[in-house]
């Protein structure tokens, strides 16, 4: 087992020293995580602030943001399939990761030295997407082969929490900078890029990059009988019809469509409830600090009881949201009701997930099959919020989310056999 | 690989500390704070026309965003401590959309003819628009809301309007709750979105714009009775001309973000373009019956509301036109 050592612990706080030790998880995971912390204040810091930036110094709508960030959401899961591929085939899943972070930081940089029209903005924005796109296959590929199979789910918990204290973290610093020096944005972008060099650099020199499950692979590779073979594009595409893998990816896509996006819960409320709309802001606020503090236990309780079980919990979480969206005109505790269980429907399942398709992947395609897990749920989730919508649309709200508590009650009940498949295929090997 | 490259990662900390701290501090205390006296030039004006515009000057913390009162290509009046991202005024009462005390939220302050606040709301996002009736007894704000979700990958935005009694600063109604009609019947969708009031010169009437998938619709509202109905697309930011027959508005060149400025007939609803040949993304305000003027985000300027003459530079390095003295 390779574990924490505090005195190799020179980066991360004290608190996520004793923390990871305790609950084991390998420092090739917490370094993962640290990345992803510093790598998202650094855009969550510019997210924060370039509908103002936009508006105030180059006069433009802030609906143009909308556009230009909506554009390259497609082009997004086209790219994590290829990078989950690339870095299988090259066996880099820590240059392909680190492409990935290094571009995103070059548009840190490109901002502060070009940002000043909308054109660049544009171009700006499409560089980083497509850097998050490249990164996200190997990097959970990475945290994956780094962890004992059996504490997979923890890994990821321990990830997740990290990487959302970093997009928390991300819009305070953006304001606290205004706050000290107003309307100076080229601040906010300066210190944006130097999170951005940070969590490249601690990517490059405290990750490893030939974690465990992947050295112990290649040796197997080494021996007489072993496979030596880089994977091929037809073993990656191989995975869509893979008796291990099929199944998960097949109850992930329904259990995504049958999913409402949290944006639109979050519009469902503000219909709905008759909060004060400074409230507004605080909702993502709340299912933001709840899915921190949750992201961990439920991962120790998917490694100790099974994926599945907490999957699937997680996923009936759910229709408690549905049902406070049912209620009409509803206060302040049905609210809270509501975002404890987005929060914990969200902690449950996305790393949960994750942690199981490491555990039915073998060693040398974990990329290219995480990517293409993460591009058939983000697919699935925007047929979600476009059904959703139109029904809406269609038959009003009510009965929109009574479609989906359906939708979403089928779902579970093919995808339950399915998971059960995959984690007993997953037990098996 | 870890103690020597744990050294190095704790010396480019300190160093990204370093930096940030001293860019951060040449930021927040460098020499962009020198006052001069510059101001809003005026141009080609009409004489005797009054406007109050606001001064755009991003690298002058004490002159971006004061009021200024233009009149005859001489600055009148200015206001002292009354800073804002959108300013409207009529009827004795003006609304000014601003940053908060704080730095980082905004506040609307409604205002009297002295540039005295006398009501302020908190506001729940970015200025966009805001109107007041030519009375001055009704206020129009829009902001934008950012709906970003830190766990999706989407930013989307949407606006929020809300209408303010000016006489005590409440917030009175907002758009979202209104209820539609198209066509006669009832209208709902997931994304509507409404923006740029103008009102009509009875005060509980006006238009603004609603927005839905594809389509920017405009609207005829009530305030008494909450509702709202479509009268036709394609039309953004309405602004009724004084004699309340005709309407200046955006009209979006394809699914851009570009926009001609038109003129449309209230009763026949046809429209035509102005002069003006340039995107611009404001809300119009007419001058007079025959005359607009609109901010292109640095200056402001001119031009007929027939499809004649060109475009003319009103006040330089300002926005927000309203005309005084109606």
């Amino acid at each position: 087992m390779y574990q924490v050592e505090a005195s190799k612990a020179l980066l991360k706080p004290r608190l996520w020293a004793g923390r990871a030790a305790r609950l084991r998880v390998p420092r090739n995971v917490v370094m993962l995580g640290m990345v992803s912390l510093l790598t998202d204040v650094s855009s969550e810091m510019v997210a924060t602030v370039l509908p103002l930036y936009l508006v105030f110094s180059l006069g433009a709508s802030p609906l143009v943001f909308g556009a230009i960030d909506g554009t390259y959401g497609g082009a997004a899961a086209l790219v994590q399939v290829a990078s989950g591929f690339v870095s299988d085939r090259w066996r880099r899943p820590k240059g392909v990761a680190g492409l990935g972070y290094g571009l995103s930081a070059i548009g840190k940089v490109a901002l502060v030295g070009a940002g000043n029209t909308i054109g660049g903005i544009g171009a700006i924005i499409a560089v980083d997407r497509v850097g998050k796109g490249i990164r996200t296959a190997p990097r959970d590929a990475l945290i994956s082969l780094s962890s004992a199979k059996d504490r997979l789910a923890t890994s990821f918990g321990v990830h997740r929490a990290m990487d959302s204290v970093g997009a928390m973290l991300g819009p305070l610093v953006a304001f606290a900078i205004l706050f000290v020096a107003p309307a100076r944005f080229d601040a906010v972008f300066v210190v944006s890029t130097l999170f951005a060099v940070l969590g490249l650099a601690v990517l490059i020199l405290n990750v490893d990059g030939r974690p465990p499950r992947l050295r112990r692979a290649e040796r197997d590779e080494a021996a007489p009988a072993g496979d030596k073979a880089a994977p091929s594009f037809r073993a990656a595409l191989g995975l869509l019809t893979a008796p291990r893998f099929a199944p998960l990816l097949l109850a992930a896509g329904l259990l995504s469509v049958a999913s409402v996006s949290d944006a639109m819960i979050y519009v469902g409320l503000q219909r709905n409830i008759d909060f004060d709309p400074a409230v507004f802001p605080l909702l993502y606020v709340m299912t933001a600090i709840v899915f921190m503090g949750l992201a961990i236990p439920f991962g120790q309780l998917a490694d100790r009881i099974g994926k599945v079980p907490v999957l699937l919990g997680g996923q009936a979480l759910l229709f408690v949201t549905y049902g406070v969206l049912m209620m009409g005109t509803v206060g302040y505790g049905a609210l809270v009701l509501c975002l404890l269980a987005l929060g914990g429907y969200f902690a449950a399942t996305e790393g949960v997930l994750t942690a199981l398709a490491g555990t039915v992947l073998p060693e040398k395609l974990q990329a290219s099959g995480i990517g293409l897990l993460i591009t058939v749920t983000s697919l699935g989730r925007l047929a979600s919020s476009l059904a959703f919508g139109g029904l809406w649309f269609a038959i009003g709200l009510q009965s929109a989310v009574i479609c989906f508590v359906a939708a979403l009650a089928l779902a579970m009940m093919l995808a339950a056999p399915l998971l059960l498949r995959a984690q007993r295929a997953a037990l098996d090997g | 690989m870890d103690s020597r490259n744990g050294k190095i990662t704790i010396v480019l900390v300190v160093l990204c500390v370093l930096l940030g701290g001293g860019y951060l501090a040449y930021a927040a205390l460098g020499p962009n704070q020198t006052t001069t006296d510059a101001r809003p030039q005026a141009g080609a004006a009409p004489t005797g026309v009054a406007v109050m515009v606001r001064a755009v000057d991003p690298s002058k913390p004490t002159l971006n965003g004061r009021v200024f009162v233009v009149e005859d290509g001489k600055v009148r009046r200015r206001s002292s401590d009354l800073a804002c991202e959108r300013v409207y005024y009529a009827g004795g009462r003006g609304i000014c959309m601003g940053v908060a005390p704080s730095g980082v939220d905004y506040t609307a302050k409604v205002f009297d003819s002295n540039f005295q606040t006398l009501h302020t709301i908190d506001l729940t996002g970015l200025p966009s628009r805001a109107r007041v009736s030519a009375d001055g007894r009704y206020g129009a704000m829009t902001v934008f809301v950012a709906g970003d979700s830190y766990l999706g990958n989407s930013t989307a935005f949407s606006t929020r309007t809300t209408i303010l009694d000016m006489t005590d600063g409440r917030q009175i109604g907002q758009l979202e709750q209104y209820k539609v009609t198209k066509d006669g019947k009832p209208f709902d969708a997931v994304d509507f979105n409404f923006w740029g009031v103008t009102f009509a010169k009875d005060p509980n009437r006006f238009y603004a714009t609603l927005a839905t998938g594809d389509h920017h619709y405009l609207v005829e509202g009530d305030i008494a009775t909450e509702s709202m109905r479509v009268l036709r697309d394609g039309v953004e930011c309405p602004s009724l001309s004084p004699d309340n027959r005709q309407i200046a508005y955006k009209s979006r060149i394809g699914t851009e973000n570009r926009w001609r400025i038109h003129v449309l007939d209230v009763k026949t609803l046809a429209d035509h373009p102005v002069a003006e040949n340039r995107s611009i993304d404001d809300q119009v305000e007419w001058l007079d019956s025959t005359t607009l003027a609109y901010s292109d985000g640095t200056n402001v300027y001119t031009v007929p509301a027939d499809d004649s003459g060109e475009s003319q530079l009103l006040v330089k390095d300002a926005t927000s036109p309203v005309r005084l003295g109606r």
